[in-house]
């Protein structure tokens, strides 16, 4: 029988806390059985959401990021939580290629973690904060690397 | 993050080591640009990246706003020693459209 695990991590909107929590997240991810190039693929979504929690969520101003993480069943589920700006269209902001700050970003974040993970899923509300949820299931058929 | 910068004729070489993210790309997006202003005749960028164990959009976006200023230049994207997992986020995020990838900077030099 598996046993079920989880952490819960809270962090100042310090850009430093970024490697601070994909270091953290795989490390826990390490719990269960992937690939190295899995492992990786955590810390890029990780890091994409904690970036934007900083950069779009607190507009790199103070705030609080929220992360929890569990895995159940070889399923790893990890959830960034901010309270800062929210997004008025989830649908136009995880496009490829959509940034609010195209000269200087790319809009790319939200398509690594659609890519890297198996599910995300996005909640969010204007000046209320945002949400993203991702799953990523041990031995997916579509979470394997390109080598 | 270490980054090292090298000027060979017009070929600006940047060996790149450690992690590139939200923390760590504005001190080299500055240092980078400043060298591009400095160096007008910088029309190739070679970036060595075979110690570079983390990048993601914050390191690729820096990266991007260069192959921009190259593009005005005239000029070519390189990357050197790129492994599996770099080429794949690179691949993703559509530099392997707009860049080469080599194995060596003398490589480049010979093929420029
Ligand atoms: N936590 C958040 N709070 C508020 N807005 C957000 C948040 N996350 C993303 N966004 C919005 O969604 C857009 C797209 O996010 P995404 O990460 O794909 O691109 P980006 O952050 O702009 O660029 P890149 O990730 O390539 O540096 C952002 O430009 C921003 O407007
Ligand atoms: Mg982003």
């Amino acid at each position: 029988m598996e046993s079920t695990n989880w952490i819960k991590l809270e962090f100042p909107s310090d850009t430093r806390n970024v490697a601070f929590a994909r270091t953290a997240l795989a490390l826990f991810a390490a719990q269960l059985d992937w690939t190295l190039d899995e492992l990786e693929d955590i810390k890029v979504a990780v890091s994409e959401a904690v970036s934007n929690s900083i950069i779009h969520g607190y507009q790199l101003q103070e705030g609080i990021v929220h992360v929890h993480a569990s895995h159940s069943n070889q399923i790893l589920k990890i959830t960034i939580e901010d309270f800062g700006q929210g997004i008025a269209d989830i649908e136009q902001a995880t496009e490829t290629g959509y940034s609010s700050i195209p000269e200087e970003r790319m809009g790319l974040g939200f398509t690594f973690m659609y890519e890297y993970m198996d599910e995300v899923q996005v909640i969010s509300e204007v000046n209320v904060g945002t949400k993203v949820t991702m799953f990523k299931r041990v031995g997916h058929p579509e979470s394997h690397g390109t080598n | 993050m270490h980054y090292s910068f090298e000027i060979e004729g017009q070929a600006l070489l940047a060996t790149l080591e450690g992690e590139l993210d939200l923390h760590t790309s504005p001190e080299f997006k500055e240092e980078i640009i400043t060298i591009f202003e400095t160096h007008p005749q910088i029309k190739y960028l070679i970036i060595n990246v075979q110690g570079m164990s983390f990048i993601d959009s914050s390191g690729l976006g820096v990266i991007l706003g260069r192959y921009r200023e190259l593009q005005t230049r005239g000029g070519k994207l390189f990357f050197v020693q790129a492994n599996p997992q770099i080429k794949r986020i690179l691949q993703l995020s559509g530099f392997q459209k707009i860049s080469e990838f080599a194995n060596s900077a003398n490589e480049v030099l010979e093929r420029i």
